[in-house]
Formats: C-alpha cells, sequence, structure tokens
C-alpha cells in the first residue's frame, strides 16, 4: 500500500474538540405512558366522586325493594295497582271464548276461561315459554278463573290450563306482566305521596344493577368512593403533616427535647398498627348520627406520624451540618429564614413522595376497617363498606364484592405508579423535581 | 451477641408494657363507662367484672390491677360469652391462627423468594414482566377481595369438575390450610418478590458475584452461596413488618375462609365491644408480634457477619 | 511459544463500542502491562479474557489463543474449567470483590474446592498456609473472620490469595492498587511481584498509573478508546514511545530525573457509542495529518515494537531515512519535544 506524500502533510481541524456531539443519555422522564395512564385514572376517580353524584342523581340509599340484587337494568315505568285481595271476573264477561287474561302485571296476573263440560277441577301451571315443558302445577280449581301472585317477573310466562283429573291439557296462552308495584309498596318507597293515585311510576335505570338491599350500586360506588378517597387523601394530609412539624421541632431544638421525642416515636412505631387502629376505632367509639370517618382519621393520625416525623428530623439534622446552613447562620439570617429558604425546597419532595405513597396506604387502611365492620358506620358507605356488603352474596352476585374491589385497587394502583414516578423524578441530593 | 439479644429483648419488653399500657387507656377513653353500656349481661358476671377490674377505684389502681393480672397471664373473662376465660379463648385459637399464618410466612418467603430470583435472572424479558405484573395486581388488590375471589374460583372449579375439588371453607384438612395460607401470603409473597428483585438485581452486578465467578464458581453453588445469601437479607429485615401484615391480614382471611382462628374471634369481639376479649387480644398480638421483631432482629445477625459481631461487641 | 495470543479482539456491549482491537500476546512468565485512560475498555478486555462478558456483548476476535486451545469457540463449560484454575483474576476493588457473607478462609478455599476437588479441611488448611505467605499474622484465626473485620490491604492479600491458591498460568490484575491507601500500594505490588515470580505465572497487570508499570512489567500496551495503541518491551515503550499518546501520557507524568512542566492531553477521549472513523486519538493528536482521517493499522516500529499511528507508515517522509540504513526511532519520538 503505498500512500502519496502529501497526505502526510500536517493539518489542523479547527478546534480539537470539533469531534461529533452525541446526545446525552435521555433523563428518566415522569411523562412514561403508564404515569400518563394512573393521571388520567386518578382525574376520572376524582370525577367520578365528586361530578359523578351530579350527573347521577339517584340516591344511594334508596331501596328498590322490587329489584334486589339485580342484574344491570334500564329504566321503566310501573303501573301502581291496588292490592285488594281476592279476585273473580264480574258476572258480565263470564263467558270468555277462550283463556282470556284479564290483567297481567308483576302484581298479579288474572285468567279466565270458559268452563267445559266434563270438567270438575281445573289444574293450572305455569311455564318459562322459551322451555318445553308445563312448569309449576300452581293450583288445583273447581272454579274457572285464577288469580298468579307468585313472584312475578318481566319474563314471559306460559300458562297451561289442564283438567285435573285426566290431566289433559285444555287451553294454553302466553302472557308477558307489564311491570307493577302494589299501592302500599310505592307508598312505603316514598314513591307516591300517601293517599296518592298515581297510575304510573317511573323506576329508575341502574346500569350497575342493585345490591342485597335493592340500592343502586352506581350511586353507592360514587358515595362510597367519596369517602374512601376522602379518607385517602385528608388523613395522609393531616398525619403528613403533623409528623413534619413533630419532626422538625425534635430536628430543630436537638438535645434532650430530640432525644425524648425520639424515644417517644420509637414507642409509637412499635405499636402494631392494623390493631391499634382498630382499638383506637373501638376506643373512639361512634355516637349516634355520625358517620364515623372523624374517628377513622384521628386513630390514623394517632399512628401514622412517626414516618414522616422520622424523615424530616434527619432532613433537618443532615441540612443542619450542611456549611451553606451553617455560612447563613454564622451570617444572621434567623432559623425561620433559613427553614424557608434552605430546609423546605429540600425536603418539600420528599414529603410530596411520602404523601403519593401514603394514600394508597390509607385507602387500604379504611378498606380494610370497614371491611370488617369498624370504618364508616350506615348509612355512611365507603368501598370498603361495599366490600362487606358485597362478600355476603359473593357466591350468587359476585358484582357487588367486585366492583368496589376494582375501583380500590384502581386507585391504590394509580397513587402508586405516581408515587413511584415522582420518587424516581425526584433528585434525591439536589432536592430538584425534573417535569 | 448476647450482650445484643439481652438489649433487644429488653426493649421488646418495654415495648409491650408500652403497648399494655397504650390498650388499656384506650379503653378507657371508651365514652362511658364499658360495663354500664346496655350490654346484656347477668348481674352475677358483672358483679364479678367490678371487682376483677376494681371499677370503682381511681383509675391508677385500676391500671396496676390490669397489669398485675397481665402478669399472671390473666386477662380475665369474656363479656359476652360469661363462662369463657379470655385466656382459653386465646389457648383455644392462637395455634389455629397460627399454623395458618407459618403456613402463609413460609409459602410468601419461599414463592417470594423465587419469584424475586427468577425476575432479577431473567431482568426485562417475559418471566420478569409476568412476576412484576403479578406483583402489581396483588399489591393493589386487598386481602379479603384476594380471599373473595379465591372462593368464586374454587366455586367455579367445584361446579366444572362437578365434585368437591377443594373445600370452599372450613378448617381441618390440609387443603383447608394451604388455600387460606395461599390467600393470606399473597400480598406478602407479591410484596418480597419486588424486594427479592432489586437485591438479586444488585447482588447480580456487584463486584463480588463478578469476582466468585472469575474463580469458577458457578450454577448452584454461586447461587445459594454468594447470590442467595447476599440478597435474601434485606426480606429477612421485612420479616417483622411481614409477619405483622399476616397475622392481621389473617382476620379478615379467618373471617372469610369461617377458620376459627385467634383473628376470626378478635373481629367478632370487636363487633360486639366485647371488651376484655379485645382488651387481651390486643396484648396478646402486640406481645407476639413485638417478639417476633426481636427474633427477626436476632436472625438477623445470625445471617449477617456485620451486625453479629458489631452489634455483639458493643 | 506464547501463552496468550489475541488479536484484534471487539467486544460491543449494546451501543457502546467497548472494545474495538485489542492485541496482546504473553509469553509464559511475562508480566505485561495494560496502560490507558480510565473508560478506554482494559476492564472490559480483561473480562473477556476470563469470558465473563454480560449476554448483552458481543465478543469477536481474529485469533484468539491460551494455552495452546483456541479460545473463540470455548463453551461455558470449557470457561468454568478455566476460570479461577488457569486464569484468574484479582479485581480493583477488594472491599467490593470480596463476599460479605462468607469468611475470608471459606473464600479463598473456594476454588480449590471446585477445580481441585480438595476437601473443606485441607483446602482451609492451603487457603491459611497461602494467608501465611502472604504476611498475615495469626491467619488461622485471620481465616475465619468476615471481610469487613479486614483492612483494604489485607483484603488486597485475601484477593490475591483467592487468585493465585489454584496456581493460575495466566493472572490478570485490573488496577489491584487504585483503590488503597499509598502507603499499602508498595506493599501489595512487592508481594504481588513475589506470588509471580515464585510460581512462574504470567500477569496481564492493568493501571493508569505509569510509575506502577515502570516498577513491575517486562512489556507495555497502551490502549485509546478501545484500542492498543502501541505495544514493545518496557524499554521500546518507555524511552522511545512512538505513538503520539504514549507521548503525552509521558509528559502528563511527573519525573524526578527530569523535571520539565507538566502537559495535561487537551480534548476528551471520543464517545465509544459513535466512535469516530479515522484514527481515535486524532481529535486530540498535535501531529495529525491528512490520512489520518482513516484508521490507521499497526504499524512496526522496531522489533516487536508497534504503534498504531501513521507517523509509522513506511511512506511517511520521516521513515525513508530508515529504508536508507537509519534505524532509530528514538530519533522521531525525540524531535518533537
Ligand atoms: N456492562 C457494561 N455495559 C455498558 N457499557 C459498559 C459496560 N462495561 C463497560 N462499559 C463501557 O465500556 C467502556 C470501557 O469501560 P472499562 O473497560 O470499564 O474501562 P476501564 O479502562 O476504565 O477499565 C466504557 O465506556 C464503559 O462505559
Ligand atoms: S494516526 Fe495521526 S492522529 Fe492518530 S496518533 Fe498518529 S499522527 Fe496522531
Ligand atoms: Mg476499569
Amino acid at each position: 500500500m503505498a500512500i502519496s506524500v502529501f497526505r502526510f502533510a500536517p493539518k489542523t481541524w479547527g478546534d480539537a474538540d470539533e469531534v461529533e456531539a452525541v446526545a446525552p443519555l435521555p433523563l428518566p422522564s415522569m411523562a412514561s405512558p403508564t404515569v400518563i395512564l394512573s393521571a388520567l385514572m386518578v382525574l376520572f376517580l376524582l370525577l367520578f366522586v365528586t361530578v359523578g353524584p351530579l350527573l347521577w342523581k339517584q340516591s344511594p340509599s334508596q331501596q328498590w325493594l322490587s329489584q334486589i340484587s339485580d342484574g344491570a337494568s334500564s329504566a321503566y315505568s310501573v303501573r301502581i295497582v291496588s292490592d285488594n285481595g281476592a279476585w273473580r271476573p264480574s258476572a258480565k264477561n263470564d263467558l270468555p271464548r277462550g283463556l282470556t287474561v284479564h290483567a297481567a302485571n308483576t302484581e298479579y296476573v288474572r285468567l279466565h276461561w270458559p268452563k267445559l263440560a266434563g270438567v270438575e277441577r281445573y289444574r293450572i301451571y305455569r311455564g318459562d315459554a322459551n322451555k318445553p315443558g308445563l312448569g309449576l302445577a300452581m293450583a288445583d280449581t273447581g272454579d274457572n278463573y285464577y288469580q298468579d301472585r307468585l313472584q312475578l317477573s318481566r319474563e314471559v310466562y306460559r300458562y297451561t290450563i289442564a283438567d285435573a283429573e285426566t290431566g289433559l291439557l285444555l287451553f294454553a296462552r302466553e302472557v308477558r306482566p307489564e311491570p307493577a308495584m302494589s299501592a302500599f309498596e310505592a307508598q312505603l318507597q316514598g314513591l307516591i305521596p300517601l293517599g296518592g293515585n298515581e297510575e304510573w311510576v317511573d323506576i329508575p335505570a341502574h346500569p350497575l344493577g342493585t345490591d342485597a338491599l335493592g340500592r343502586d350500586i352506581l350511586a353507592r360506588l360514587m358515595a362510597g368512593g367519596r369517602t374512601s378517597l376522602f379518607v385517602g387523601v385528608v388523613a395522609p394530609l393531616l398525619y403528613i403533616s403533623f409528623g413534619c412539624i413533630f419532626g422538625a421541632i425534635a430536628g430543630l431544638m436537638g438535645g434532650w427535647v430530640d432525644q425524648l421525642a425520639m424515644r417517644f416515636v420509637d414507642f409509637v412505631v412499635a405499636l402494631p398498627f392494623l390493631l391499634f387502629m382498630i382499638l383506637f376505632r373501638v376506643a373512639f367509639g361512634i355516637g349516634p348520627g355520625e358517620n364515623g370517618i372523624m374517628p377513622l382519621i384521628v386513630a390514623m393520625l394517632m399512628l401514622s406520624w412517626p414516618g414522616s416525623a422520622r424523615l424530616i428530623r434527619g432532613q433537618v439534622l443532615a441540612l443542619r451540618s450542611q456549611p451553606f446552613v451553617e455560612a447563613s447562620r454564622i451570617a444572621g439570617v434567623g432559623t425561620s429564614k433559613i427553614i424557608l429558604r434552605h430546609m423546605l425546597p429540600n425536603v418539600l419532595p420528599m414529603i410530596l413522595v411520602a404523601f403519593s405513597f401514603a394514600i394508597p396506604q390509607a385507602i387500604f387502611t379504611e378498606a380494610f376497617l370497614s371491611f370488617i365492620g369498624m370504618g364508616v358506620s350506615p348509612p355512611t358507605t365507603s368501598w370498603g363498606a361495599l366490600c362487606n356488603d358485597g362478600i355476603k352474596t359473593l357466591l350468587s352476585h359476585p358484582r357487588q364484592l367486585l366492583l368496589p374491589a376494582l375501583l380500590i385497587s384502581m386507585s391504590v394502583l394509580a397513587f402508586n405508579i405516581l408515587g413511584d414516578a415522582l420518587r424516581d423524578a425526584t433528585d434525591r441530593r439536589s432536592g430538584v423535581v425534573r417535569a | 451477641m448476647l450482650n445484643f439479644i439481652a438489649k433487644r429483648l429488653l426493649s421488646g419488653v418495654i415495648t409491650i408494657w408500652f403497648i399494655a399500657t397504650a390498650t388499656f387507656f384506650a379503653m378507657h377513653a371508651v365514652p362511658g363507662d364499658p360495663l354500664t353500656q346496655e350490654k346484656a349481661m347477668t348481674p352475677a358476671v358483672r358483679a364479678q367484672l367490678e371487682a376483677r377490674y376494681g371499677l370503682d377505684k381511681p383509675l391508677f389502681d385500676q391500671y396496676r390491677l390490669f397489669l398485675g393480672n397481665m402478669l399472671k397471664g390473666d386477662f380475665g373473662i369474656s363479656f359476652t360469652q360469661e363462662n369463657r376465660r379470655v385466656n382459653d379463648i386465646i389457648r383455644e385459637h392462637f395455634p389455629i391462627s397460627a399454623i395458618l399464618g407459618v403456613a402463609a410466612v413460609l409459602i410468601a418467603l419461599v414463592g417470594g423468594i423465587t419469584a424475586g430470583s427468577v425476575a432479577a435472572y431473567c431482568r426485562n424479558r417475559w418471566p420478569d414482566r409476568m412476576v412484576m405484573i403479578a406483583v402489581i395486581a396483588a399489591i393493589s388488590v386487598p386481602g379479603f377481595v384476594i380471599a373473595g375471589l379465591a372462593q368464586l374460583v374454587i366455586v367455579a372449579m367445584n361446579n366444572a369438575a362437578g365434585k368437591t375439588l377443594l373445600p370452599v371453607a372450613g378448617w381441618g384438612s390440609v387443603s383447608q390450610i394451604w388455600v387460606p395460607a395461599l390467600v393470606l401470603g399473597l400480598g406478602t409473597m407479591a410484596y418480597l418478590s419486588r424486594i427479592m428483585r432489586a437485591s438479586m438485581l444488585e447482588v447480580l452486578s456487584a463486584d463480588f458475584n463478578i469476582a466468585a465467578k472469575a474463580k469458577g464458581v458457578h450454577g448452584w453453588r454461586l447461587f445459594f452461596h454468594h447470590q442467595l445469601r447476599n440478597a435474601v437479607l434485606p426480606v429477612v429485615t421485612e420479616l417483622g413488618p411481614t409477619i405483622a401484615a399476616i397475622t392481621t391480614g389473617g382476620f379478615v382471611v379467618e373471617l372469610i375462609f369461617a377458620i376459627p382462628g385467634l383473628g376470626r374471634y378478635f373481629v367478632q369481639a370487636v363487633q360486639q365491644l366485647d371488651y376484655t376479649v379485645i382488651m387481651g387480644t390486643t396484648v396478646f398480638y402486640g406481645a407476639f408480634l413485638v417478639l417476633v421483631v426481636v427474633l427477626v432482629d436476632i436472625s438477623y445477625g445470625l445471617i449477617d457477619p456485620r451486625i453479629r459481631l458489631h452489634r455483639g461487641r458493643s | 511459544m506464547s501463552l496468550l495470543n489475541l488479536e484484534s479482539l471487539q467486544v460491543s456491549i449494546g451501543s457502546v463500542q467497548a472494545v474495538r482491537d485489542v492485541s496482546l500476546s504473553l509469553q509464559p512468565g511475562e508480566c505485561r502491562a495494560l496502560v490507558g485512560e480510565s473508560g478506554c475498555g482494559k476492564s472490559v478486555t480483561a473480562m473477556s479474557l476470563l469470558g465473563l462478558m454480560p449476554n448483552a456483548a458481543e465478543t469477536a476476535a481474529q485469533h484468539w489463543q491460551f494455552a495452546g486451545r483456541d479460545m473463540a469457540h470455548l463453551t461455558e463449560r470449557d470457561w468454568r474449567k478455566l476460570r479461577g484454575n488457569q486464569i484468574a483474576m484479582i479485581f480493583q476493588n477488594p472491599m467490593t470483590a470480596l463476599d460479605p457473607t462468607q469468611t475470608i478462609g471459606a473464600q479463598i478455599a473456594e476454588p480449590l474446592r471446585i477445580h481441585k476437588g480438595l476437601s473443606r479441611r485441607d483446602a482451609k488448611k492451603r487457603a491459611i498456609a497461602l494467608l501465611e505467605r502472604l504476611a498475615i499474622a495469626n491467619p488461622a484465626q485471620r481465616a475465619e473472620q468476615y471481610p469487613f473485620e479486614f483492612s483494604g490491604g489485607m483484603l488486597q492479600r485475601a484477593m490475591i490469595a483467592m487468585a493465585v491458591v489454584c496456581e493460575p498460568e495466566l493472572l490478570i490484575a485490573d488496577e489491584p492498587t487504585t483503590a488503597l491507601d499509598v502507603t499499602v500500594q508498595a506493599e501489595v505490588l512487592c508481594l504481588l511481584q513475589e506470588m509471580r515470580e515464585s510460581s512462574g505465572t504470567a500477569m496481564l497487570f492493568i493501571t493508569h498509573d505509569l510509575g506502577v508499570v515502570a516498577e513491575i512489567a517486562d512489556s507495555v500496551s497502551v490502549m485509546y478508546a478501545g484500542q492498543t495503541v502501541e505495544s514493545g518491551s518496557l524499554t521500546q515503550v518507555f524511552t522511545t514511545e512512538a505513538h503520539p499518546y504514549t507521548q503525552a501520557l509521558k509528559r502528563a507524568v511527573p519525573s524526578l530525573e527530569n523535571p520539565r512542566p507538566l502537559e495535561a492531553i487537551a480534548g476528551t477521549p471520543p464517545d465509544l457509542r459513535k466512535p469516530p472513523t479515522g484514527c481515535g486519538f486524532a481529535a486530540r493528536c498535535s501531529q495529525r495529518m491528512a490520512v489520518c482521517e482513516q484508521a490507521p493499522p499497526p504499524m512496526s516500529v522496531g522489533d516487536s515494537h508497534i504503534a498504531r499511528c501513521w507517523l509509522w507508515h513506511e511512506d511517511h517522509p520521516r521513515r525513508w531515512r530508515d529504508k536508507d540504513g537509519f534505524t532509530n526511532a528514538s530519533v522521531i519520538g525525540r524531535s518533537r519535544r
């Protein structure tokens, strides 16, 4: 290989650092898809419990006795029927041509058929129209009419009249009862005023069905979520604030005050958390008419503050010995100013991270206590209390447990992911949040 | 080492005293006197209780009486079940809770360590992803929901099979132990596998791991002698909180699976405001948990020579 | 026959081309120093020699022979038999390279148990004997202690014991004294030299400290940005340094015999995620030429003295004299001063 001589001539390429600049490694950023998704999830939950009840105006404690543990249903009207016991057809329509239905609603179905010679007793069968077979034998009667009042619902029935002796089938007819409610029941539920004589009443839709007491699950989820999220946010807010103040005082005072305070913290930390939550909750009791949220928050406050107290105290002690704080002190800057200027910006991100992890913890705690019946007291409800209701009908109607459980899990997951992201974004040394 | 154990035991005793005191005063903060509430109670029982707890005496004397009785290991008699002593209740039902708890802790430990190690070994590949998704799911679902779901699954399985593969609830047979134990340990297992994964990742990139490989150490020997032993240390420190979580988690699991353990009894007592049982059980559980923490501390010292020797000498 | 013969090793870890072109050869019993700035790929080279690169790394070499074996196609099983037995390594930081949960004795005995199949007791005995040779007082008692109870210098001695316990043919020492106090450094070096000489082990001594090189090495390879840029015997590289990088390196080291102002090397090494296509040192080289836009191949400077620099191309004007019978590498090296 021969290289021409001029190629060996010295060459200057301008600056020595003219090398191509390589993009720096990307910093971890908070704007990952999971984080955005969780933020949206939190937003959704907050809107669900605040704006939700404004849009979905059903009362969470209204019991629809006609719809107990129902699945999803749409809105419909109900006829109010008077509840007048026994029935017999009036004389003028004594001779129907075939099997006649005088009335068909979910309160009663009235059947009338012509008397046939040679048949002494009639047997009435009721079956599901979509299934083969006669179904249930309802009654044997010598009359040529029958009133069925046995747990009717809004499906299509097939009534069959047979000769009770020979079993010969005489008439058959399909009937779809219309929704109805007795006036008594309607008044009981407050759907019509006492003594009122409305003919029709509107039953609203239940998009998520009703619970074991016939209450609208959607409305209850909204109401319950309000309690759960309120406790989940307010309790950590309170105990972290208290812990911060306690820790800051201990750290700033130093000496025996600090020693004593930290011994106390050690003991509170040693208390088994949920056990004492229950104990305090019992001790505070709930007076009549109270919803039990306050005792819950107070109990949480009493047991949960030491974590942030330790955190802040450690930070204060670490910062106190930092040269820049010493320097400000020597320069004659007041304590409060030092706190505001130097300590707050340093510890604030940590508090934020602690707070975002405390929220799911508090939601869990509230759910646990409400689940064992030591949380909020009825009629106030929460997601945990809803789970408590739901577990009783778990095997027949799992929806009633799974729906509130899903919301609890969603909120816990979302807050945890946000907390993780916040922690990653918070640079421990500089205490700066990178957006 | 002995010195260290003695120190930890002493602080444990003080903590138990603190728990007992906190329990006593918490119960006395109950609005009204627990005995004057409108509980159905025969006058005989009431008299007995008043004498035992010295309710007519000043608070401090009551406190002394309570501590004295507690030292004698006597927690009094139940409010709601007049002829049962709290001691008997604990003695009868705690072993059941203990069996369930130990099984759950074992499942959580073995499962968490295994899952965490596998995830760390397969970092960012599908086993890791699957473990992490399972972990996130298990951490964000409350224990009582997991228990409910487990029952649903068992019922569905039994229906599909047309016979009873697994009992849905109850106590006695082996499958009536391990199913609730698994349910009880699941959340903790998830938590532990997260810790284990992080610490195992740290160990896998640690110098001593590479140095061990450079010596020719490989396979299970590398895993057990060098990696596991170091990676498991953070898991052991979490054992105390883990057992506490499993103990309290046991309350609902026992409730849902109809297991006659002390946890279920405690929850029932709480719901019925059976003060003596609440008080006795709280102190008992508190003492138990403190003891566990002390034991974990000591065992941590046994595993980690740095702590064993340092603390022992100081 | 040489013990190790490595030609044109290339290792890329993900997008980083950590080692681009490294050639090394070692005779049995030889001590070769591998010198270079930190981040130039020395440790990666060492780990590759042990077959210990992470799975994500891709390793390739034109020619790679160790003790007469072709290393390029070694299975993991063969590697395991080699590691700690025929090739051993001393790590930079003894504080982190020893397992904190195992006793020193057990860790030293471990290679014996694995490779020589010794019983626990025999291995322990050998370990204690070795510790004694490494001038550790109370070796039997010390062997039962844990790493955190040892000082840095003692840990490095334990580390050395761990490496030499199987009497390997090649010992790789990756900056073995960098993490130690200056007072301990000389002691550890001495011991290392002693162990090496008594067992006739070849050593690859990695360092960025030229002073240490002069003390211990027989031959030197200089690395820059993932390439060996110069290699030769100690005297060749130290007295007639041929590559502009080596020259700059030497000017950056204080010298007692020849006091002169120190010169730091201006600029920074290239980013190995996007290595330059031409000479790796071009951006910082004061003797750069037009031809340096092309990657220089290794060129012979003298007898087994090789430099990767266009200055030593046979067509370079200064080499014309050599062809006419002038054999004087030092003329060129010195002419720049
Ligand atoms: N495991 C790894 N993953 C990615 N890059 C690595 C890894 N190990 C080393 N490198 C990169 O390889 C280059 C050489 O590193 P190294 O061999 O450790 O340098 P040194 O010469 O100081 O020992 C560096 O740029 C480093 O960033
Ligand atoms: S090849 Fe050119 S740029 Fe590279 S070291 Fe030699 S003279 Fe300098
Ligand atoms: Mg290195």
